[in-house]
């Protein structure tokens, strides 16, 4: 379960205050798939860097997987992003220098599973997503479509209870973006995962179970 | 933490990321490369300064005063590979109407012509003989006398009326002060008077150390082994100039490596920033900031072994090749009395000359390292994706 009880957050810039949550709260049951909808700049990324722990807020409560953030030493929240939660970042964010395959199977190393087994799942995910034959390409070689299947393959490989998705689609056409969003739905039923994704697309957001919209810093609507 | 692991991750990274990662090998390799020539030849000005002071005439162990009963060959000990008596006999030398001091060095000939580069320091006519009645004049006394090979000159001790003919034989130059402004030699038996043993010097075979050899005496001759003393006892000047021609060459490497460090350093900076962003993914799927670090200077450590690696190699070969026939400094060294008898220096390896460089090659740029991969690890991975 997911739960965030008055969550603040704001920036200072020497461009002044920015604030980017302000008194949110909100509840995701367990393998619910739920779509964060807002402009650019409405809070989205914070709220799921505030799930994920990466980010701290100024005042309220954050509580993933039933763990309270607040209370977490690092390296337990170290554990809780190794082992719990995966992310599929803007734009893919995969380590360059790493082939697709060491892409896929970075989380399953950090988690030292085993070689044979390791390579056993990232050919299966790497079949799941369309790029079995991609493996030994570098991030690179890839088109946008491309690069987005492979980060949503790392973000699932270690089978985490949590996906996280910030704009997945972004930079992919609508077609293209809709098949990824399926895959990503499907492959989160799958393994029960609770899927939280950022976007501001109307296609994604009919896909998802449920949706909350963010307008400067709050929640505005959740149908 | 699996080291091997981010040793993986850190090998990648430089093979994918090859041609910044062979610039600076280059760099590095370059700089090994060059200090390890570089010092094995400040160790071979060393070894230079010493084969020449030693080996005109001095001699690595001088045994002073010895009883006269001494038996030479009790002196011969493993190591050693030549060991000269010389008496010592003080008067004046004249020629006509011109007289000169001397102190007269009374030698065995064919031994010292064996040991000694001296007998080839002769700037007219030649080396003494066994037996000859003969005298082997240094330049300056030679020019005071106005003496030639070939003209007779006598010798007169202190106290004593008669004096001694000794036929000039040859006239020397040895470029050392100490020698030239006093010191002559006659073979021994060549004088009436009584010329005892007064010193041996023991000649010792390459790379024996003479405290080794002295230790060796402590046993043997207890009686005498506190009267021999090392070239560096006896030439503390040439101990202190070579030990300053290596501090010289330790400070050059630190300062060279530092540079390099930073050069090192500022790459690796650029490839933090071009990668901050794939740094914050890295964080946010749980890596933590002791891995990054770990990760950070393994690329850097292992970027810098491998070139300090290769560029000991070929500054050994260097050394190698350099070192059989020697690297004549003569044209820079004509008169200075460290290069008396040759100025051919042979650069050597040693745990200085051959173990500094990449050593520092690898230390200087992982410290640099530190503070780059620092910045990465303190900083927060939702700042990092924020921000780019």
């Amino acid at each position: 379960m997911i739960a965030l009880e008055d969550v603040a957050k704001t920036y200072r810039s020497q461009r002044g205050v920015t604030v980017a949550l302000a008194g949110v709260s909100l509840r995701v049951g367990q393998g619910q798939a739920v779509a964060l909808v807002g402009r650019s700049g409405s809070g989205k990324t914070t709220l799921l860097h505030c799930v994920a722990g990466i980010e701290r807020p100024d005042h309220g409560r954050v509580i993933c997987l039933g763990l309270d953030l607040a209370a977490l030493a690092p390296s337990a929240l170290q554990r809780l992003l190794r082992e719990r939660v995966g992310i599929v970042f803007q734009r893919g964010g995969l380590l360059s220098y790493l082939t697709v395959a060491e892409n896929v199977a970075f989380p399953l190393s950090l988690n030292g599973m085993a070689r044979r087994q390791r390579e056993r799942r990232v050919l299966e995910l790497l079949d799941r997503v369309g790029l079995a034959q991609a493996g030994r390409a570098l991030p690179d070689e890839l088109s946008g479509g491309e690069t987005q299947r492979v980060a949503l393959a790392r973000a699932i490989a270690h089978r985490p209870q949590l996906l996280l998705a910030d704009e997945p689609t972004a930079s992919l056409d609508s077609a293209s973006g809709g098949r990824l969003v399926g895959l990503m739905l499907e492959l989160g039923r799958e393994h029960g995962c609770t899927v939280l994704v950022a976007t501001h697309d109307p296609d994604v957001v009919r896909l998802t179970e449920e949706s909350i919209e963010l307008r400067d810093g709050q929640v505005v609507a959740r149908p | 933490m699996s080291v091997s692991f981010w040793a993986g991750v850190a090998l990648r990274f430089l093979w994918r990321s090859w041609r910044a990662t062979a610039v600076l090998a280059v760099m590095v390799a370059g700089a090994v490369a060059s200090l390890t020539l570089l010092s094995a030849l400040a160790v071979g000005v060393g070894d230079a300064m010493v084969r020449n002071s030693v080996g005109l005439y001095a001699g690595h162990l001088v045994g002073e005063p010895l009883p006269a009963g001494l038996d030479l060959a009790a002196l011969h000990v493993p190591g050693v590979s030549a060991v000269l008596a010389r008496g010592s006999a003080v008067g004046v030398l004249s020629r006509g109407e011109r007289d000169g001091p001397v102190s007269l060095v009374v030698v065995d000939p064919e031994a010292e012509a064996a040991a000694t580069a001296l007998p080839r320091k002769a700037v007219a006519g030649r080396y003494l003989r066994a037996g000859e009645p003969a005298v082997f004049l240094s330049r300056p006394l030679a020019e005071a006398l106005a003496a030639r090979p070939g003209d007779t000159v006598s010798f007169a001790a202190p106290g004593r009326v008669d004096t001694t003919p000794l036929k000039v034989v040859g006239v020397y130059e040895s470029g050392v002060d100490r020698l030239d402004r006093g010191v002559s030699f006659v073979p021994r038996g060549a004088l009436p008077v009584s010329t005892p043993l007064q010193s041996v010097a023991v000649f010792l075979r390459a790379g024996v150390e003479p405290e080794a050899v002295r230790e060796t005496y402590a046993g043997t001759l207890p009686e005498v082994a506190g009267r021999f003393r090392t070239w560096a006892e006896l030439m503390p000047g040439l101990q202190e100039l070579i030990e300053l021609n290596y501090l010289s060459m330790g400070v050059v490497t630190a300062l060279v490596f530092a540079v390099v460090a930073l050069g090192v350093a500022g790459a690796f900076v650029i490839f933090i920033v071009q990668r901050l962003r794939e740094h914050g993914v890295m964080k946010a799927m749980g890596v933590s900031a002791g891995e990054t670090v770990l990760m950070l200077t393994l690329q850097v450590g292992l970027m810098s072994i491998a070139a300090a690696a290769a560029g000991t190699v070929i500054g050994v070969a260097l050394v190698i090749a350099l070192g059989h026939g020697g690297i004549d400094l003569g044209a820079f060294t004509a008169h200075n009395p460290y290069f008396a008898v040759s100025a051919v220096v042979y650069p050597r390896l040693t745990a200085f000359s051959a173990g500094l460089p990449p050593l520092l090659a690898v230390g200087f740029p992982l410290l640099a390292a530190l503070g780059p991969a620092r910045y990465v690890a303190r900083r927060p991975a939702a700042e990092i994706l924020r921000t780019l």
